[in-house]
């Protein structure tokens, strides 16, 4: 048999022998396949679909409905209650909030302390008084500021509220002082806007992290998986078993490598599968370019995984090189969150790794129906640096096997 | 062409019909199975081995012992193409370790301390995994897979995963896997360690057996008793240098004494490696809680 037949054929019988292992293992196929499932569910719901607000049609949506909060009306005159009324009304129509009304600040904020509530709004008194003379009445808010996550929807949350209550008042001022003689809507936002989203039916946050997530997995898959997999065979004994018998160190290279990426591929469609079925994701691009992209994206790793593992004495400190890898990767390429917030060098850093390349890539193919002229310089780098690091991967680990 | 047929109970081979030798066979022609010319090994500042000149002859049992420390695994782990030298050379079967590993390989089988099994595949998919590493077509693979579990008493277990067996099973199974491709040469590492009186006498016989069918075997072990009833001769390696290689029988009466643990214990010492210099005695540390 040619010998770079015989290399591939060795390849596929390792990587069957590793993936029949998996099987065999209940427990971890188990968790290897939650693992896929968890991670798309909890980003997926905490980054929901949140369609945008459109008040002129009276639609408020929010991510979190129900938020509860106090409401401490301390001026009893008549436009008082009747902006408290509305503030309740919308609160509830809109399933903003949940209002509770309290007789004084002290008592909503012990409320907050104790956690039951997440919010305060307070009309103080005079309240009517300046709005019947023509002056800006001021609304307090207090939120749960040990919860800046939640503090800030609760904040923009009362704001747009009182947005459309304000204006509500100023067009029936401008009404009652002007007739209909203008429009109010002219005096109070001459120019609007409008968005048109980039892309067409309905989309959610989720669209945008999806294919980040995919590529993450795959990457993550074999950047740890293969070293992993070299490690643990060399403990226990078996890389012994492979390394004295006459087959090339690239045949088991090769073997590892195919055996992580079919691991890879089938949580990354787990992910893409579930993120369809529950969160309304939608594929726009070829798949053919999806898988490709993957595939590229596995090929730019291991070469990495297995240069930062091979020379580790046992299977806990790879684990350690590894994890030391990702958690940079994960937050600096741009998949969970914006880089453009981060200082440059960091940015930098971000960018010389090639899942940004990866996740940059899957999203525009499955968002934009992006082809190979869009993401051809994606694709090149991560061919780029899958050549280097798997050409410097095959020594490197023949010398770290033999040293 | 040199021939060698070897029949493991009823099983036929030549390892010239799985590797082919090439023309410069006849050169190759040595009485020896290992031949090393200085051969050394450090890891850093650590001389593991320190240039060491033995000959294994063909067809004999090697025992190659020492403490715990002095070089043996690293030697054996060089002739097995596993480490690279750092200096000095070797030929194992003909072939040079640093230079010709994969013919190396092709005619040696490791049966190493570690169980080199996967534990969660059963034993008939390990022997058929690792057989199939070598250039074994699947029929004959799978023929003589059945006859050497027959000849180690598993085939009723051979569907069984590895990970549930006993040790004596385990061992047994790591002694065929080493065979599958007929090696000419065996390197057994501690074969008979933690293992009950019956199979650690199974396995002895099978040495023997092995060396009767022509085999050329390198042994290590701790149990000098096994050493002498196996070995042809002995190599006792110590700070990584060979300090005395004999016959069994040879090295006792050189050393005026019937019992090779107290001639071993004569040539390496009687300190405990890799510990501190004064020994405090037990009377001082036990009876005082």
């Amino acid at each position: 048999m040619p010998s770079e037949l015989r290399t591939f054929s060795i390849a596929l019988k390792i990587a069957r022998r590793d993936l029949l292992d998996l099987w065999r293992a209940k427990m971890l196929l188990f968790s290897f396949l939650l693992m896929p499932l968890l991670l798309m569910a909890m980003f997926g719901y905490m980054f929901p679909t949140t369609p945008k607000a459109n008040l002129a049609v009276g639609n408020m949506p929010t991510a979190y409905p129900n938020i509860p909060v106090a409401l401490v009306q301390m001026d009893r005159g008549s436009l008082a209650n009747a902006v408290a009324n509305q503030f309740v009304d919308i609160a509830q129509a809109q399933q903003l909030f949940r209002v509770s009304e309290v007789t004084s600040y002290q008592t909503a904020r012990d409320s907050i302390i104790w956690g039951t509530i997440s919010g305060i709004v307070v009309i103080p008194d005079g309240f009517t008084a300046a709005i019947s003379a023509g002056m800006q009445a001021t609304v307090q808010v207090t939120v749960d500021e040990t919860n800046p996550q939640i503090a800030a929807v609760v904040e923009s949350e009362i704001a747009t509220v009182f947005g459309v209550i304000s204006s509500s008042i100023s067009t029936t001022t401008m009404t009652n002082m002007m007739g209909n003689s203008i429009n109010p809507s002219f005096l109070l936002e001459p120019v609007s806007i409008t968005q048109v989203p980039l892309i067409s039916g309905p989309s959610t946050t989720f669209q945008f992290l999806a294919p980040g997530f995919m590529a993450l997995t795959v990457v993550f898959g074999a950047l740890s998986g293969v070293g992993f997999a070299i490690s643990r065979e060399r403990e226990q004994g078996t890389m012994d078993g492979l390394l004295v018998s006459p087959i090339t160190r690239r045949a088991v290279i090769f073997g590892k490598v195919l055996s992580q990426t079919v691991r890879g591929l089938i949580q990354a469609f787990l992910i893409l599968g579930l993120s369809m079925l529950i969160f309304g994701v939608r594929i726009y691009g070829s798949p053919f370019l999806m898988v490709l992209t993957m595939l590229l994206g596995v090929a730019s790793f291991v070469g990495v995984g297995i240069i930062l593992t091979a020379f580790a004495p046992e299977q806990e400190t790879a684990q350690m090189i590894v994890i030391l890898l990702q958690f940079p990767m994960m937050f600096l390429s741009g998949i969970i969150f914006p880089v453009t917030s981060l200082p440059g060098w960091m940015q930098w850093i971000g960018k010389a790794m090639p899942l940004y390349y990866a996740a940059d890539a899957l999203r525009k193919i499955v968002i934009l129906n992006a082809g190979l002229n869009v993401i051809g310089m994606d694709l090149m780098i991560l061919i780029a640096y899958a050549l280097i690091t798997l050409t410097a991967a095959v020594p490197v680990f023949e010398k770290a096997m033999t040293r | 062409m040199v021939m060698r047929r070897t029949e493991t109970h009823g099983v036929p081979l030549t390892t010239e019909t799985m590797f082919p030798e090439s023309s410069d066979a006849l050169d190759r022609v040595s009485d020896y199975a290992i031949e090393t010319h200085r051969l050394t090994k450090r890891f850093s500042s650590f001389t593991a081995v320190d240039h060491i000149d033995l000959s294994v002859r063909k067809g004999e049992i090697y025992g190659f012992l020492g403490p715990n420390g002095a070089g043996k695994t690293t030697a054996i782990r060089m002739f097995c193409t596993l480490l690279t030298p750092s200096s000095g050379s070797a030929k194992v079967a003909g072939y040079d370790i640093a230079h010709e590993a994969d013919e190396v390989r092709k005619r040696i089988g490791l049966v190493s301390e570690k169980l080199i099994m996967y534990p969660r595949l059963t034993a008939f998919e390990n022997l058929m995994f690792f057989g199939s590493l070598y250039e074994i077509d699947q029929n004959s693979l799978r023929k003589r897979t059945h006859e050497l579990l027959d000849m180690v008493q598993l085939t009723p277990f051979k569907d069984r995963v590895v990970g549930g067996y006993s040790s004596g099973m385990r061992q047994r199974l790591n002694v065929i896997r080493a065979l599958l491709h007929d090696p000419e040469i065996i390197f057994l590492d501690e074969p008979t360690t933690a293992l009950d009186p019956q199979s650690t006498r199974f396995v002895r016989d099978l040495v023997k057996e092995l060396k009767e069918m022509g085999h050329t075997i390198v042994l290590t072990t701790h149990i000098m008793e096994e050493a002498d009833e196996l070995s042809d001769r002995i190599s006792i390696i110590d700070h990584g240098k060979i300090i005395a290689t004999e016959r069994p029988q040879e090295l006792k009466n050189k050393y005026k004494s019937d019992n090779l643990l107290e001639v071993f214990l004569t040539l390496t010492g009687r300190e405990l490696r890799d510990s501190a210099s004064d020994r405090i005695p037990m009377r001082r540390v036990m009876g005082r809680m």
